[in-house]
């Protein structure tokens, strides 16, 4: 198959950039928005959907460069194949819908919290859309960072809630140290292959043969499937999902059903065509896949909050998601992902909408709102169909085809187990999967109401909390529309639409791919009909099979025991530093004073130099300068011997004011300036701080601490002194002066950055980079200043 | 600090204008002759400190100098994002050419540097000047 041609689009920014927008629009308007902060981010939505829609043909591929940091080849490369396309358009597509609930969902919200909310969310979207589009593995890994950060603040968005808190904050560490480790695997990859770019590893054959020869290779892949199974909640990483359903239902549609818990098998459809060959592949993602799934499946069947059977039976589809990949059924797996996003989406939205009516999530409290609830019962049956695989919807194909997909799979055969506990262990999940549907829907919506604290609904219009019925459009309007994509698709599958739709999302493209509404006898369909047997029996049974002890549950909770080896963490951190900076700066002092002549004396010694090899003369100093000698000598006996502070701190400006004279002597005006400056400054400070001071210490001055700190300063002041004066030597002088070399950064900074001052375009231009380090640390030593000393009065204000 | 003493008052009149002048003057030269965004920044903390030491420090803490910080910090990272805009590396120095001036765009990032210098720096003198003995 010939690669599909490639066209520049400055399309795909613009789609990028539409979610940022509205995220920096929201938060910088704040509250002055009022609702139409959500109404912003649905519309950047849709706007990004529109652009991402009107992309050229399926068949070609949309890229954007921008060198980024062209000296380690790291680009801002974006670039959509159908793969990519496809999932940017499932992030944004469901994204418009959500936001238009959450418009109505949120509104009763406390209003001093949406601008955060819509912020988060709006940059949520945009980075999963760069996931999506990402062709520079480190881009990836930056949209991957941020939508940790971002789905930390959506999760912990009732942050008064102590519960709230505690989910936000396991999932941000769970899934942000997957993302260093993913970090890490990406940067072997690029050290192995000489690119950050994804399709010019995968889209080389020699690239990808040196990369699975190399001994990194299944080190660089175990890097990246932590940062996958964290990402998306396999096993042993999958407890953070259940957790995380302390967020708003829109949060748990949008990021823990449609999208966020989908960039791991987002990544591991874009590794497959790197990574798909190497040995270790299909039994690893293979069996973490099929444990997530059946424990998902087996947790799922017994919880009765709404939001966390959606969680686990999530968890299991997820796992099903690792285990396609795990086989290399690309196509398989970009449907399943569709299919899932469509249905567990509105089955969030429509579990938000029983929230907000009844009161409660718990199913042994709910049953019998088909009658006050009709739309959202609607949306509720047709995707509960689809999750459970019943014709006409989509869930039906997809499930014919993946039976079909593991019966024909050569390496489905090669797993340890064989074919036939890999098809035993889906068809079980599946008929889990299925009575967990019939179990929501219908315990949700049949039956009598069963709780008596549940109001008629005009009886709470009456009380004046209806808040069920908000202003804005009608909360039914988006799982409806969700559910609605499931049967659509469905009964296209009539058609060949969804075969070829199939085909065309994949990230891989290998047989011709087929699925069909009209089912072909043979074992897939037989499969199917005995799953849905089996999965009514479930459902009947299910009062009995619940009280079945729990094999999975034990004493030791994974969220617990990850809980208590951060909580451990913090405290051999805390004895590590308490050892370390035990705050005595004359400790600190001695250790950076001491640390300096070890490293400088070990670059001495390695290059063979020593004091033979000073060529410089004392003679050569002007008598002013020898002068101002004399007077530094002492100044620094004044400082040494001082009896109060405020001598020693007079005679250590004088010290630092008779350096700068020497800059005088030596024609340096850059650093002259900069050096009278600074003492000026920290006279200021000093003269500020003295009166916070304690007493002066009296000091023995024959004490073996005194003893110590002299033998200190001699080390110190030797070492540098030959230092110095070395670098005077001729040939070191050039070899080492990169600025006087030709070609070096005199020249450099004339030609490039096209000053004279070759100190300042060092700073401002050619080490930029390094500024802007500097900087930062600068404004955060500010900031930390400011806070400690305002918290300090604060305090003793209190007191 | 309430010193206030009139003739560091009568001298204070005079020196933080032109101080700030001097800044003003460094800061533009620093792409060819001696100064920069860093010295200019320091030498306008020293007109602030000098004005806190003449007047009190209740005008310098009118002003919420850890912001001037932050905003500083906005235009130096800002100024390396633009580049990328127009299809250059991140931090790219550019010319700008506004008729008979030229204009690199470290320029600005300079301009951050000496913001954030000033901000950090008055932030610290106001702060401690507020402290209570």
């Amino acid at each position: 198959m010939a690669p599909p041609p490639t066209i520049a689009s400055n399309v795909l920014p613009a789609a990028l950039a539409l979610p940022f927008a509205a995220a920096a629009l929201v938060a910088l308007l704040g509250r002055r928005l009022g609702r139409s902060a959500g109404w912003i981010v649905a519309a950047a939505a849709a706007g990004s959907s529109l652009l991402l829609l009107g992309l050229p043909g399926h068949d070609a591929v949309s890229s954007f460069r921008v060198p980024w940091l062209p000296e380690i080849g790291v680009e801002f490369a974006l670039r959509a194949d159908p793969f990519g396309r496809f999932f940017a358009l499932l992030v944004s597509g469901v994204g418009f819908f959500v936001a238009l609930y959450a418009i109505s969902y949120m509104a009763d919200d406390d209003e001093r919290r949406m601008p955060r909310f819509w912020g988060a969310l709006a940059a949520f979207m945009g980075a999963m859309l760069g996931i999506a589009l990402s062709d520079d593995m480190l881009l990836l890994f930056l949209f991957w960072e941020i939508t940790s950060l971002s789905s930390f603040l959506l999760i912990g968005h009732h942050d008064d809630e102590p519960a709230a808190r505690a989910g936000a904050l396991l999932a941000l560490q769970v899934t942000a140290l997957g993302g260093l480790v993913l970090a890490l695997g990406v940067l072997l990859v690029a050290q192995v292959t000489g690119t950050f770019s994804m399709s010019a590893i995968g889209g080389d054959p020699a690239r990808v043969r040196a990369l699975l020869d190399s001994p990194l290779a299944p080190v660089a892949l175990g890097c990246i499937l932590v940062g996958v199974f964290t990402k998306s909640a396999q096993f042993p990483f999958h407890f953070w999902l259940p957790r995380a359903m302390v967020a708003p239902t829109p949060v748990s549609a949008y990021l823990h059903a449609a999208t966020m818990v989908k960039a791991g098998p987002f990544l591991l459809g874009r590794m497959l065509p790197v990574f798909g060959s190497l040995p270790m592949w299909t039994p690893v993602l293979a069996s973490v896949g099929l444990v997530t799934m059946l424990l998902g499946a087996w947790k799922a069947f017994r919880e009765t909050d709404l939001k966390a059977i959606l969680a686990r039976t999530t968890g299991s589809t997820l796992g099903l998601l690792t285990l396609l990949y795990g086989f290399g059924a690309a196509e398989q797996d970009a449907l399943q992902m569709l299919n899932h996003a469509l249905y567990k989406g509105a089955l969030f939205l429509v579990a938000g909408i029983v929230d907000h009516h009844a009161h409660t999530r718990d199913l042994r409290r709910l049953g019998g709102l088909r009658r006050e609830l009709p739309l959202p019962f609607l949306a509720a049956v047709l995707a509960g169909l689809s999750m459970a695989g019943v014709p006409p919807l989509l869930g039906f194909l997809v499930k014919e085809s993946f039976y079909e997909e593991l019966l024909h799979n050569e390496a489905v055969s090669g797993f340890a187990g064989g074919r036939a506990l890999v098809v035993f262990a889906c068809v079980l999940a599946n008929v889990f999967v299925a009575a967990v549907a019939a179990k929501f829907v219908l315990g949700t919506f049949l039956g009598e109401r069963r709780d008596a604290a549940h109001q008629a609904p005009g009886q709470a219009a009456r009380e004046g909390h209806d808040d069920h019925r908000p202003s804005g459009p009608p909360l039914w309007i988006s799982p409806l529309a969700l559910a609605t994509g499931a049967l659509a698709l469905g009964l296209l599958g009539a058609t060949d639409f969804t075969s070829h739709l199939a085909g065309a999302i994949a990230s891989r493209r290998a047989n011709p791919f087929h699925v069909s509404l009209v089912p072909s006898p043979g074992l897939p369909l037989w499969l199917s009909m005995a799953g849905m047997a089996a999965a009514v029996a479930l459902y009947l049974a299910r009062g009995r099979v619940e009280r079945i002890p729990d094999l999975a549950e034990s004493h030791h909770r994974p969220d617990r025991l990850w809980e208590r080896m951060v909580a451990s963490l913090a405290v051999l951190g805390e004895d590590v530093s308490m050892r370390w900076q035990n705050g005595s700066l004359r400790r600190y002092l001695a250790a950076t004073l001491l640390s300096v002549p070890v490293l400088a004396g070990w670059a001495l010694f390695r290059a063979g130099l020593s004091h033979r090899d000073v060529v410089v003369s004392l003679s050569e100093l002007p008598w002013f300068g020898l002068f101002l000698c004399v007077l530094l000598g002492i100044a620094t006996m004044i400082a040494v011997t001082a009896t109060t502070r405020l001598q020693a701190s007079i005679a250590t400006t004088t010290i630092g004011f008779l350096v700068s004279m020497l800059f005088v002597v030596y024609r340096s005006p850059d650093i002259l300036l900069t050096q009278i400056l600074i003492e000026t400054v920290s006279t200021i400070f000093v003269l500020l701080v003295l009166l916070f001071m304690p007493a002066f210490p009296r000091r023995d001055m024959s004490g073996p601490a005194h003893l110590g700190a002299i033998a200190v300063a001699t080390v110190f002041s030797l070492v540098l002194t030959l230092l110095l004066l070395l670098s005077m030597t001729p040939g070191l002088r050039e070899e080492a002066n990169i600025a006087v070399r030709p070609g070096g950064l005199l020249s450099l900074a004339l030609e490039k950055g096209g000053g004279a001052n070759a100190v300042n375009v060092i700073i401002v231009d050619i080490r930029s980079l390094d500024t802007n380090g500097e900087i930062t640390v600068l404004v955060a030593v500010g900031l930390c200043v400011y806070a400690l000393l305002r918290a300090r009065r604060a305090r003793g204000a209190g007191a | 600090m309430n010193a206030e003493s009139p003739i560091l008052r009568t001298v204070a009149r005079y020196a933080i204008p032109l101080t700030m002048l001097v800044a003003l003057r460094i800061f533009f030269q620093g792409h060819d002759l001696p100064g920069g965004g860093f010295i200019a920044g320091v030498l306008l903390a020293a007109a602030g400190a000098i004005h806190l030491l003449a007047s009190g420090v209740g005008g310098a803490a009118r002003v919420r100098w850890w912001r001037v910080a932050v905003l500083g910090l906005l235009v130096s990272v800002s100024n390396g994002i633009w580049p990328m805009l127009l299809g250059h590396p991140y931090m790219d120095n550019e010319f700008l050419h506004l008729g008979p001036i030229h204009l690199p765009t470290a320029t600005f990032f300079d301009l951050g540097v000496m913001l954030i210098v000033v901000g950090t720096l008055m932030t610290i003198f106001v702060e401690l000047s507020l402290e209570k003995r």
